[in-house]
């Protein structure tokens, strides 16, 4: 079960666009530690200002592995940053609105409350399933 | 989130300026055989984008960028001139609408 669950979080890694992202990280992290080492070659063969590169190229291969490492897990963990704002605050809001209104004239029980939370539960329901679709989408 | 943006926006303009001498700089050397300031500038721009990575880098992740635009982002502080139109754009369509989608307008308006 769990396995079934790993697989389908981390199967987006395995689609075509994103095989090319992957392709392209390896193929940039290479060219970086192979420009570092060209640097290393001319730092050693008297040209001073070829150190500097010389590390800067190894750091920039190692952003590109942490940065590229960050893009994944954020998108395979959506619900992490989302906070806890969307899923509570929208059943919460619905019944304290009418809630509150209702209260006041003394009729807390009755019909429309079971369908009020009803269809809270509906709307929690939905906003848990929808929840992480379209972070990406929506926002290109 | 709002740090972040202002912090891009500065290392943005700072490493395309200095990106934009560099390579006028670069130019100039192909007359006047004078090295050493390309590369005092060179390696001040290096430093810089270095920066600018870490500043960027943070950014895309909160604006929640998927691979495209992050690799556009990060990539612009290296090519001339790409800085200055990649911000626009990132403002116009992320930055924009995710600082309106911020829910602080009481501290904003006891500011103004």
């Amino acid at each position: 079960m769990s396995g079934t669950q790993a697989f389908r979080r981390w199967r987006f890694l395995f689609t075509p666009r994103w095989l090319g992202w992957h392709f392209l990280v390896i193929a940039s992290v290479i060219g970086m530690l192979w420009l570092g080492d060209w640097q290393l070659r001319r730092a050693e063969s008297g040209n001073a200002l070829s150190w500097a590169y010389t590390f800067e190229w190894p750091l920039f291969a190692i952003f590109a592995v942490f940065f590229w490492i960050k893009t994944i897990r954020d998108e395979a963990h959506p619900e992490e940053e989302a906070g806890p704002a969307p899923e509570v605050s929208l059943p919460a809001g619905a019944r304290q609105a009418p809630g509150g209104a209702g209260l006041a004239d003394g009729e807390p029980t009755g019909p429309e409350d079971d369908e009020l939370a009803a269809y809270n539960a509906y709307l929690a329901r939905l906003s848990k399933e929808v929840k992480g679709h379209g972070r990406w989408h929506g926002l290109r | 989130m709002r740090l972040n943006v202002i912090l891009y926006r500065v290392m943005a303009y700072v490493t395309g300026v200095v990106l934009i001498v560099l390579c006028v700089l670069a130019i100039m050397q192909a007359f006047t055989n004078d090295g050493g300031l390309v590369n005092t500038v060179g390696t001040v721009h290096g430093g810089l984008y270095i920066i600018y990575l870490l500043v960027a880098f943070p950014l895309s992740r909160r604006l929640r960028l998927s691979p495209a635009p992050t690799v556009a982002l990060l990539l612009a502080g290296t090519v001339p001139v790409m800085t200055f139109i990649v911000e626009r754009r990132i403002s116009h369509r992320y930055i924009d609408p995710a600082l309106a989608a911020l829910p602080e307008p009481p501290p904003a308006a006891a500011a103004s």
